[in-house]
């Protein structure tokens, strides 16, 4: 990412559909026109050979026809061009052109026409050399230090190094413990050949060490000794970068300083000349192609390094001076000097864009796309801003976070509770003593007006109490449409209960996503957990009620309880726990006053709630408003207080065990964390009873 | 294409390698490596199959190559089973764990948010900045798991979840190396296989244990010289939690050789040890011998961040820059720390940059707004809000930009703006804490008591880190009289943030209250 991009000073599209890579790019006056002008040379895989001579009338122009000064195609993939002195007896440059099998060199000249695009350029062959084995990648310099003249050394694709010295084929030699072709370089100030080997080391052969080494051609008929020829070509130095590189470079822009330059995967380094990093550099892309190209400042070299996210960054050292943004990917970039301009950028992509550029302030300033701009009326937009705003002053108003009100519902559930016990009893697991525990059957069911996505039922009541199923789920449920179950309820636990009430819940979906509830309270006979009794007059706890309307006869309000034989008379009335405590309910003949006993207070509440209640019943089916219960004696707080302490024992007890049990949870841990680290210990130790520990304390746990 | 020109195989994979055409290199590879049957294996042959499966082996590692650096997440299980914890309660400035061990220049919360483990948000998002460490299991598992606060990941050791994993790319005829078939001890002394192998192992298989088994016997085979493998070595032992073993691996390669790689590793391993300060010497240290390596600076600007070292960090951030003046991570940082010091126009000029450089996301057009808002330009603010809403990704995102409209709502004073820019970040986002806590203001604001008090009820247990809620709920009780809920609400505000000039004298107006009763 950059504020800037590359300015186009020149560019042009090679070809249709060849590919390019990294050795296919050359900048060089290969013509020899003495004028310091550099030509554009480019091979292509389909093994076309162009040059071009760029100059534009100014910048961004389009390609002339006479900017291509030749076009050729050899036949043959190219995989690699250079320009070097490879022609014995003359210090001009020719051009050697790599393919598969051959190594060509060629003299490029051209002759001047009248006008500038009657020029004339033709290359002619000087000669070439058929290759025993597929090349990969070249390499040239004056090697053993010869002055005025370039040999070339191949390196092919099993790991021959091949040495041409000219006309002349000198030697050939295998590196050792090669397995895929790494780039290839030649350091003419310590006569050696440097490369990256698959096992990710850089390493250094010396010229003469090659040279005196045995030769490979000759014991080919022996190459299984080839993996083990370390002793016979001894390496220079080797360092170990830890990664495949892309590309090497040695330059030496200052005198006596040169540096390996090489261009890994995923770092940057650059080398002394015995194989000590200078420096290197994490790259936070991946890097496609570099060159070092010149020492700004004393002791710093400027690199450009081009990446996958076509960007072309300059470093000094390892600082970023610059960066640019590229039109693409290059695979191979250059540094180039033109007549009129110095130091032009040539970028080379794999698909044949050609373009040489400079550096500029051209801001490439990323244009956010433009979200699209309607019209606006703003008679209509005010027009539906007032009629989202009903809809939303509506919406707030019925529906928030306080749950809706009752009387639009979309489902509805009613509880129905039969008003007889169960003949056979349904209960299961109770852990009431009591012989046969009785249930009562409710059936509830569920009425849709509209439609209800996954509608399923929960049934609850208070913990001694129990439904024989709690959960249903039903499948969707269409418009007026209803579903119906039936549980039964009984006494689980043995305790009375709190309260004979029960609850049943409905949730769905409606058809637009947004989650429902609705639900519905029944309540259980008395009759469920208790049953009728002989009266007992002595009792510890006793509570009387003040009415305000003579007494009703039992027979009356208790119809289920008192047996009918006995006749109205009766003004006691028992009742029996299913756990076995019992109540008795009396009424005084005289005053208006009930009183209910029984030994144990808590059984109190529950006579003394369904009395209450079936008063009222009563008087308001005889549509008597007036009726009034009270209370006047004194509240047995006492006991009252007793019970609280009681249950707030319970409490502490419960918290007490809760939190031993997470202390041995830690314990536990704790524990296990010990072994971990004495499994791990590379020298075993004995495990000091900490088996033991662990088992006791799952034990506890 | 190849052989079309009589371009060899093999040199048309290596060429597709080099230029990342990752998948076009391994087809050329299967191609060379499908053999007919029974063929006679002459020498030339086998170097050939061997550079082909060693060059498939990379293409497939590079196809899912992410550096190992910056992977990190820690599961719920590495965290309660730290058997590495050193000390329990560390020195002020010397440990990761204590959220608020600042040593001064560190903001406070009420200007700058923190996130649940009580550390400034940054600006830029990262793996794995050391989250809030629960200190038992049970809170570790009670810790709420919202979708942006640090949710406890419930995996162990290895279950690493990678960006475009290996089992989307393998072929229908089964996995390119079947691991258990194979002789990790014949390719050991192959070191040139070895090593694409192992990256093969660790990064496409993901498969740890055969790697270490690998490196172990290779870096045996090299008579233990060969720094790159101890490297891997440390890196098997990091993701298994070992990491003890692997600063000793780490250690020992930085003495054969040093490398940038190798001492961001160890870092790593010592930030996992919360050993931060030992981190920050090595960093320092590797600048000594890299100077002006930007991975290094940011690493400890990022230390210092999390250190709550604010002003510090800042400083490194602004190093980075002179190194690198691309680098995305210290432009958002250093804008976000200019915005919550109260100078948003200068965060703006950060933020411009990141747009002008082509970061184009909800994320930086949200900070764009704000940035707006705050530095008064009011014309730009909703257009850059317009542009988030329009890029956002995700729900999360959405939920963000309409959270920051409805700041701004509540700034210019349309509060009606403001509650239904909060309500749609709910709807956006169910459990934006925030949200429900300024939703609650404006909620008591209007005299709705209890669904206030609902909403800040929801706000806090969502995020019990934050003490707008607490605070807002003691004041709101206050106002109707409960002062013990108020004083219970306080007393929690003043946990989260125990600075806060409000909390403080709410407190003591209650204690002298219950003192007069």
């Amino acid at each position: 990412m950059s504020l800037f991009k590359a300015r186009d000073w020149w560019s042009t599209i090679l070809g249709e559909k060849e590919e390019f890579d990294q050795g296919c790019l050359c900048v060089a006056d290969v013509d020899n026109s003495g004028s310091g002008q550099d030509k554009v040379i480019v091979g292509s895989y389909k093994g076309y050979l162009r040059i071009f001579n760029p100059h534009p009338v100014k910048p961004g122009d389009e390609v002339q026809p006479e900017d291509l000064l030749l076009e050729v195609l050899l036949r043959e993939p190219i995989l690699q061009v250079e320009v070097g002195k490879f022609v014995s007896g003359t210090e001009g440059l020719h051009l050697a052109v790599l393919h598969c099998r051959k190594l060509c060199v060629y003299a490029v000249s051209g002759t001047q026409g009248n006008v500038e695009h009657g020029n004339q350029y033709q290359i002619k062959l000087m000669y070439e050399h058929n290759l025993q084995r597929t090349a990969c990648n070249m390499t040239y310099g004056p090697f053993g230090g010869v002055k005025g003249r370039d040999f070339i050394c191949i390196q092919s694709m099993d790991g021959m190094l091949m040495l041409f010295e000219q006309e002349s084929y000198a030697f050939g030699r295998f590196l050792p413990g090669f397995l895929l072709p790494g780039p290839l370089a030649y350091s003419s100030r310590t006569d050696s050949f440097i490369t990256v080997s698959s096992c990710q080391q850089v390493e250094s052969y010396k010229y003469q060490v090659l040279a005196f080494a045995t030769d490979a051609d000759e014991r080919q008929d022996t190459e299984q000794q080839k993996l083990s020829s370390g002793k016979r070509l001894a390496v220079d130095w080797v360092l170990n970068i830890g990664e495949q590189a892309l590309d090497i470079c040695i330059v030496s822009f200052n005198q006596g300083v040169s540096s390996v330059f090489v261009l890994g995967e995923r770092n940057f380094f650059c080398l002394k000349d015995n194989g000590q990093i200078r420096f290197m550099k994490k790259l936070d892309y991946s890097p496609s192609c570099f060159v070092p190209y010149c020492s700004v400042r004393e002791g710093t070299i400027n690199t450009l390094i081009a990446n996958h996210s076509k960007m072309l960054n300059v470093y000094q050292d390892v600082t970023l001076k610059w960066a640019t943004q590229l039109p693409c990917i290059p695979v191979s970039v250059k540094v180039a000097n033109f007549q009129d301009l110095k130091g032009v950028i040539v970028t080379l992509s794999d698909d044949g864009h050609l373009q040489c550029s400079y550096l500029g302030t051209d801001p490439s300033l990323f244009q956010a796309p433009k979200v699209d701009s309607r019209e606006i009326n703003y008679e209509e937009m005010n027009a539906e801003m007032k009629e989202l705003q009903k809809i939303i002053r509506e919406a707030t108003k019925t529906q928030d976070i306080l749950p809706e009100s009752e009387k639009q519902r979309d489902v509805t559930v009613t509880a129905e509770v039969s008003p007889d016990l169960d003949e056979e009893s349904q209960a299961i697991d109770s852990e009431v003593k009591a012989g046969a525990v009785p249930s009562v059957t409710v059936k509830i069911t569920i009425q849709s007006r509209v439609t209800a996505q996954k509608p399923s039922l929960a049934v609850c009541v208070q913990a001694p109490l129990a439904v024989t199923c709690d959960q249903f789920v039903f499948d969707d449920l269409e418009p007026d449409s209803s579903e119906t179950v039936v549980l039964s309820v009984f006494l689980k636990e043995s305790c009375s209960p709190p309260e004979l009430e029960g609850t049943c819940m409905v949730s769905y979906n409606i058809p637009t996503g947004i989650p429902r509830v609705s639900q519905c309270n029944f309540s259980l006979p008395l009759k469920l957990v208790c049953i009728p009794a002989q009266p007992s007059k002595a009792a510890g706890h006793k509570l009387t009620i003040d009415t305000n309307k003579p007494p009703i006869s039992f027979v009356t309000i208790f119809p289920d309880f008192v047996d009918p034989s006995e006749g109205d008379q009766a003004n006691a009335l028992g009742f029996q726990f299913l756990t076995g405590s019992k109540t008795t309910l009396l009424a005084s003949k005289t005053s208006q006053r009930y009183r209910i006993q029984s030994d144990q207070l808590e059984d109190l509440w529950l006579v003394t709630k369904e009395l209450i209640h079936r008063l009222e019943e009563h008087f308001k089916k005889q549509n008597c408003k007036d009726f009034a219960c009270t209370f006047s004696g004194s509240i047995p707080l006492q006991e009252y207080f007793e019970l609280i302490d009681r249950h707030f024992e319970l409490r502490l007890n419960a918290e007490k065990y809760q939190e031993l049990l997470s202390e041995r949870a830690v314990q536990f841990r704790a524990i296990e964390r010990r072994l971990l680290t004495r499994f791990k210990d590379k020298t075993p130790a004995p495990l000091q009873h900490l088996d033991t520990l662990l088992e006791g304390t799952f034990r506890e746990v | 294409p190849a052989g079309e020109m009589g371009l060899e195989p093999l040199f048309q994979a290596w060429s597709y390698f080099r230029r990342r055409k990752f998948r076009e290199c391994a087809d050329v590879c299967s191609q060379l490596l499908e053999r007919p049957p029974g063929e006679q294996i002459l020498y030339f042959l086998l170097t050939l199959i061997q550079a082909a499966w060693n060059l498939k082996t990379r293409a497939l590692t590079e196809m899912v190559y992410v550096d190992e650096i910056d992977m990190d997440q820690e599961g719920i299980a590495d965290i309660i089973l730290d058997e590495n914890a050193i000390a329990q309660v560390a020195r002020p400035g010397t440990s990761l764990k204590l959220p608020g061990t600042s040593q001064g220049g560190g903001p406070s919360p009420a200007v700058r948010p923190v996130t649940q483990s009580g550390r400034p948000i940054t600006g830029f998002v990262r793996p794995s900045t050391q989250s809030g460490r629960p200190s038992t299991m049970e809170q570790a598992i009670r810790t709420p798991r919202t979708a942006l606060t640090a949710r406890p990941i419930t995996s162990a050791s290895g279950g690493y979840v990678r960006p475009g994993t290996a089992s989307m790319l393998t072929n229908p005829d089964g996995p390119f190396i079947n691991l258990s078939r194979l002789n990790l001890t014949k390719y050991a002394q192959k070191p040139k296989l070895a090593k694409a192998l192992f990256e093969y192992i660790f990064h496409h298989e993901n498969d740890i244990k055969n790697a270490l088994d690998l490196a172990a016997l290779a870096t045996e085979y090299a008579q233990f010289k060969d720094w790159w493998w101890k490297v891997q070595i440390g890196k098997c032992y990091y993701r298994l939690g070992l990491y003890r073993e692997a600063e000793k691996q780490f250690k020992s390669a930085l003495k054969q050789q040093d490398m940038v790689d190798t001492i961001l590793y160890l870092a790593k391993v010592y930030l996992r040890l919360d050993q931060p300060v030992t981190a920050l010497n090595l960093f320092k240290q590797g600048l000594e011998r890299f100077p002006g390596e930007v991975t290094l600076i940011c690493g400890i600007a990022r230390i210092y961040e999390e250190m709550n070292n604010i002003s510090t960090a800042a400083e490194y951030y602004k190093d980075v820059l002179k190194q690198d003046n691309t680098h995305v991570e210290a432009i958002a940082c250093i804008g976000s720390n200019h915005f919550y010091s109260d100078q948003p126009e200068i965060a703006l000029r950060f933020y411009r940059r990141l747009l002008q450089m082509g970061v184009y996301n909800c994320q930086l057009f949200n900070n764009l707004g704000l940035c707006c808002f705050y530095a008064q330009q009011y014309d730009m603010t909703l257009s850059s809000f317009e542009r988030a809403l329009f890029l956002a990704e995700n729900e999360e995102e959405t939920a963000d930009v309409w959270y920051n409209l409805g700041h701004v709502a509540v700034g210019i004073g349309d509060l009606n703006l403001a509650y239904q820019c909060f309500k749609l970040t709910l709807v956006n986002n169910n459990d934006y804490a925030e949200a429900y806590n300024n939703l609650a203001v404006l909620e008591m604001r209007k005299g709705h008591t209890e669904q206030a008090r609902a909403l800040l009820q929801t706000a806090s247990s969502l995020a019990p880190h934050m003490y707008e809620p607490h605070f807002n709920v003691a004041i709101l009780s206050e106002k109707v009289g409960d002062l013990q809920r108020s004083y219970t609400a306080a007393q929690k505000s003043e946990e989260a943030f125990p600075g806060h000039v409000d909390t403080q004298q709410l407190l003591k107006q209650l204690k002298e209250h219950f003192a007069m009763l």
